[in-house]
């Protein structure tokens, strides 16, 4: 799953590390922009619904954090 | 009272005494009375309005935290009755929720749209009422727009469940009426600046020297270049039909510069004000000037704004479920990557409209909104192509040349687009652009024209050098030079230097100078 979702980010976002950054809001890496095209299409990719409200920095500021954000709305 | 005022500083003054001089649970107290009797100073009876929508944005808190607890409440029995949701799942309480959100958003909103674009109404109500009301009575209150924002950010926080709603009606209205940041900003969110204003903040001659120092570079830039650079732009811009493009550019140039001056000015002498009182106010602006696309353009300025509203707009629209359904049909029908950034951009172009026409009623904020919308829809659209483009023509995107060149195309994109916000009408901009082709009359900037334009050779070269130094100190922010650490390994008598001197400016250029130059703040009217 891990895998999928670096792929994911990889294709959606080029030119960043994924798999060793962890403060990916923090340090500016992720625009708005960006923001919004991962959570589509990790919606579509893992068939979870993200809400406006999810989007904290601390869900977006690494791979872990998504993945957690993924499994908890998997529940 | 102006921020440029004597009266403001001892206003200030007798403030700061007071706050210290109480005790540390109850200063925060003396910042309500000040910031209180600064609005009445300023604004007299459109107070109320401010008391309408700190009244109504309070009780919106009140109850979306109390549906909040009974949501909790709700999900805890649920789980210990055995996972079971019961019959309406929860979603009676969202529903209220969105109902208290709608209303007291429609009703703050509604005052907002009714003031600034119902001016209309004051001169009719005055005839209907023979007088007995004044046709200003409908002006726009001292920092409406501002205030309305940042408090309608709190009930949006709220009913998120982000924050805990104030219970003290007192305590929130410090929050939304807090005096620094009521003529332009910055606009706050409740859970960064709240606790510094409630806690009682220690005296701290640290926070004095800070303080004074942002306040002094503010009045800088306000007094000594955009107040000058301000007559130079009224006299451009009122008698346009004299002067060739050339000359109606250098307008638009000095008006960039005013229009930035005035702006990251006042909001320095903002944050200045609350640091004299241990108070971080939010960064508005980080030297948009560098800035390499228009998107990045307006990350950096008036930034407050631009993130109230990528949360509380762009975020909601982008990710709502209509916007998740056209996402989807666009790409059925345009392919993966047209699709997915369709809805993006549709939503993108949905704010900076919104921007647009919150810089006002007429044609001109709209077509503004649309400049910045088009643009910015039309780079991401592009951006595939411009990099396969570049790797085809083998440019390095990330050279000193081509990031200079973006940053160049970048303030050429804004300096267009300020000829559309400054312009009298929207075909009054138009008209000047086409002199730029049209008619340019290049000779009219060596004649001594530019002389003619209100500001005597040494004024102009004070707004010429006012400009070097600030992008020389901008410049070296940007290299992340941080100019207070670099003063502080200087000698003394540099550092003594560095606080005599813009003030000995700012006396000889800003204080004591000709009647001719008085101006309010621009964004003091948004």
């Amino acid at each position: 799953m891990k895998e999928k979702l670096i792929d994911l980010l990889s294709d959606t976002c080029p030119g960043i590390d994924f798999e060793k950054e962890t403060a990916l809001i923090d340090d500016g890496l992720l625009e708005s922009l960006d923001i919004v095209a991962i959570v589509t299409e990790i919606m579509d990719a893992f068939d979870v619904v993200i809400t406006v409200d999810d989007l904290l920095p601390e869900n977006f500021n690494s791979v872990d954090a998504m993945l957690a954000l993924i499994e908890q709305r998997r529940k | 009272m102006s921020f440029t005022s004597a009266a403001f500083l001892l206003f200030l003054a007798v403030s700061a005494i007071l706050y210290y001089a109480l005790p540390a649970r109850f200063r925060w107290t003396a910042l309500l009375g000040a910031s209180f009797a600064f609005y009445i100073l300023g604004g007299g009876f459109t107070v109320l309005w401010l008391c309408a929508a700190v009244f109504s944005t309070w009780l919106a808190g009140l109850a979306l935290g109390k549906l909040n607890r009974e949501a909790a409440g709700r999900k805890e029995r649920d789980k210990t009755a055995g996972g079971d949701p019961g019959k309406d799942d929860g979603k009676t309480i969202v529903r209220k929720k969105k109902r208290v959100v709608f209303l007291v958003l429609l009703f703050n909103f509604g005052i907002l749209w009714f003031l600034k674009y119902g001016t209309f109404l004051g001169p009719l109500l005055s005839a209907l009422s023979g007088g007995r009301l004044r046709a200003d009575a409908l002006l726009l209150p001292l920092g409406i727009s501002f205030y309305i924002f940042q408090s309608a950010g709190y009930v949006i926080d709220c009913y998120r469940n982000k924050i805990e709603p104030e219970k003290n009606p007192l305590r929130y209205a410090l929050f939304v009426s807090f005096f620094p940041q009521m003529v332009q900003g910055p606009i706050g969110r409740y859970d960064a600046l709240a606790p510094q204003l409630l806690r009682g903040n220690p005296f701290s001659a640290e926070n004095l020297r800070l303080g004074i120092g942002l306040m002094l570079w503010g009045w800088l830039k306000k007094l000594v270049i955009a107040d000058r650079a301000g007559v130079v732009v009224e006299k451009v811009f009122s008698e346009y039909h004299n002067f060739g493009g050339a000359v109606i550019a250098v307008g638009v140039f000095f008006y960039c510069v005013q229009l930035y001056c005035d702006f990251s000015g006042g909001i320095e002498i903002a944050r200045g004000t609350a640091k004299l009182f241990g108070v971080d106010l939010a960064e508005n602006f980080r030297r948009p000037i560098f800035a390499r696309s228009l998107a990045e353009y307006w990350r950096r300025w008036h930034i407050t704004l631009g993130q109230w509203m990528r949360d509380y707009v762009f975020y909601p629209l982008a990710l709502s479920q209509p916007f998740g359904k056209l996402g989807r049909a666009c790409r059925k029908r345009f392919g993966n990557r047209v699709g997915k950034i369709l809805p993006t951009s549709l939503a993108t172009f949905i704010v900076y409209l919104l921007i647009g026409i919150w810089h006002g009623g007429s044609f001109r904020f709209i077509a503004y909104g649309f400049w910045n919308g088009a643009i910015i829809t039309f780079s991401l659209l592009m951006e595939e192509k411009y990099r396969a483009w570049a790797q085809k023509c083998r440019i390095d995107r990330d050279s000193v040349p081509w990031r200079v060149w973006q940053t160049v195309r970048t303030c050429g994109i804004v300096f267009l687009g300020r000829y559309i916000t400054r312009a009298p009408r929207f075909l009054a901009a138009l008209w000047m652009l086409s002199r730029l082709i049209v008619d340019p009359r290049f000779g009219e900037l060596a004649d001594g024209t530019l002389l003619t334009l209100g500001l005597p050779g040494a004024d102009l070269a004070v707004v010429g050098i006012g400009v070097v130094v600030l992008l020389a100190a901008e410049s070296a922010m940007e290299r992340g030079v941080v100019i207070r650490e670099w003063l502080a390994e200087r000698h003394w008598a540099v550092q003594w230097a560095a606080i005599l001197a813009p003030l000995l400016i700012l006396l000889l250029f800003g204080i004591m100078r000709g009647d001719y130059i008085a101006a309010e703040f621009i964004y003091q009217q948004y």
